[in-house]
C-alpha cells in the first residue's frame, strides 16, 4: 500500500500493513544518515547500518532485511562483491546500489551480479525516497 | 595543467555545490598560484594516478565548512564534529567522483584515492613538479576553494 499526498508523502508499506525494513550499507556516516531520513520519509524501519561489505554480508545474515542500500567503493569489500555474497545467500535479495558518478564500470558490474536499481550521489532525501519508493512498488507489485 | 583537467573538477564542483546547498553561488577569479600555496582551515584532498597525476585539494574556512555540512544535514551544527568532518569528506568524494566520471567520457583512465580531510591554522600546500591552481566559489555560506595541481600521467594504453 503507498501514500503519496500532495505535500510528496512517500511512505510505503507491505501488503499485510508492516513497514519495510533496511540494512544500510556505506562507510560514510554522512550518507548512513542521509539514507536514514530517506528510510523515514518512506515510513520504514533501519534495522542495521554496515560500515563496510564484510559487515554488510553478517548483518544480512542475522537481519534478513526487505531492503538493502548498498555503496559501490568500501573498504575490505566492494559493493560489486558484496552483491554477489548477498545474492549468493538469498537470490532473492533487494539490493539498491547508492553511487557517486565516475564509477559507471563498478555501477554495471553490480547490476550485471544482481543489483537491478541505484541512486546517484549527491542526493536530496525526497527525491530519493520518491525513486526508492518507485522501486519498492516494482519489487514488491505493490 | 591542460584545460580540459580543470574544467570537469570546475563544473563538477559548481554543480555539486549548487545542488546540495540549494542556494547561488559565484565562480571568483581563478589564480595561479606559486608554492607554498596557503591552504584555509578545513581541507579535503584527493589524488589522482593514471593518465591524470596529481592532487586536488577542497578548502574552507572551519566556519564554512561547519555551515556546508550543516546545510547538507538539514540541522544546526555548532562545531566540526565527526559528522560535520564526514559530511564535507563526503562532499569532496562526490566532486572527484563527478569530475572523473567526466575526464572518463573524455577518454581519460585514472584512480582516486579516498578524501583525506586536514584541520588546522596556517596550513600551506606544496607540489614540486606542478603549478597550483585555484578556483573560488562563493556563497553566503563562505569561500569553498577548488586548489588543483594536476599534470600528464602515464597514459594508458
Amino acid at each position: 500500500m503507498s501514500t503519496e499526498t500532495a505535500q510528496g508523502d512517500v511512505q510505503i508499506m507491505k501488503k499485510d500493513g508492516s513497514p519495510f525494513k533496511f540494512l544500510i550499507v556505506d562507510d560514510s556516516e554522512f550518507i548512513r544518515k542521509s539514507l536514514k531520513m530517506v528510510v523515514k520519509l518512506l515510513n520504514g524501519v533501519v534495522v542495521g547500518e554496515a560500515q563496510d561489505g564484510v559487515e554488510a554480508v553478517e548483518q544480512y545474515k542475522k537481519l534478513r532485511p526487505d531492503i538493502v542500500t548498498c555503496d559501490i567503493v568500501m573498504p575490505n569489500m566492494t559493493g560489486v562483491e558484496v552483491v554477489k555474497h548477498l545474492k549468493g545467500l538469498d537470490p532473492q535479495v533487494k539490493i539498491i546500489m547508492v553511487s557517486s558518478l565516475g564509477y559507471q564500470d563498478m555501477v554495471k558490474e553490480a547490476v550485471g551480479s544482481g543489483a537491478k536499481y541505484f541512486i546517484v550521489k549527491p542526493f536530496k532525501p525526497m527525491e530519493a525516497a520518491q525513486k526508492i519508493q518507485t522501486v519498492i512498488k516494482k519489487l514488491y507489485q505493490l | 595543467m591542460k584545460v580540459e583537467y580543470v574544467k570537469p573538477f570546475a563544473q563538477a564542483s559548481y554543480d555539486c555545490l549548487s545542488e546540495v546547498l540549494d542556494r547561488p553561488i559565484t565562480r571568483g577569479s581563478l589564480s595561479v598560484r606559486k608554492q607554498p600555496v596557503e591552504v584555509s582551515g578545513v581541507a579535503v584532498i584527493i589524488g589522482l594516478i593514471g593518465d591524470i597525476e596529481g592532487r586536488v585539494l577542497f578548502d574552507m574556512s572551519e566556519d564554512t565548512a561547519i555551515k556546508i555540512a550543516a546545510a547538507m544535514n538539514y540541522e544546526e551544527f555548532n562545531e566540526f564534529h565527526q559528522l560535520a568532518r564526514a559530511t564535507i569528506s563526503e562532499l569532496g568524494n562526490i566532486i572527484a567522483g563527478r569530475a572523473v566520471s567526466e575526464l572518463n567520457n573524455l577518454g581519460y583512465k585514472f584512480n582516486i584515492t579516498p578524501p583525506i580531510l586536514i584541520r588546522g591554522n596556517n596550513m600551506e600546500s606544496t607540489d614540486i613538479v606542478v603549478e597550483t591552481l585555484v578556483i573560488p566559489l562563493i556563497s553566503d555560506l563562505g569561500t569553498f576553494n577548488i586548489n588543483l595541481a594536476l599534470k600528464n600521467g602515464k597514459k594508458s594504453g
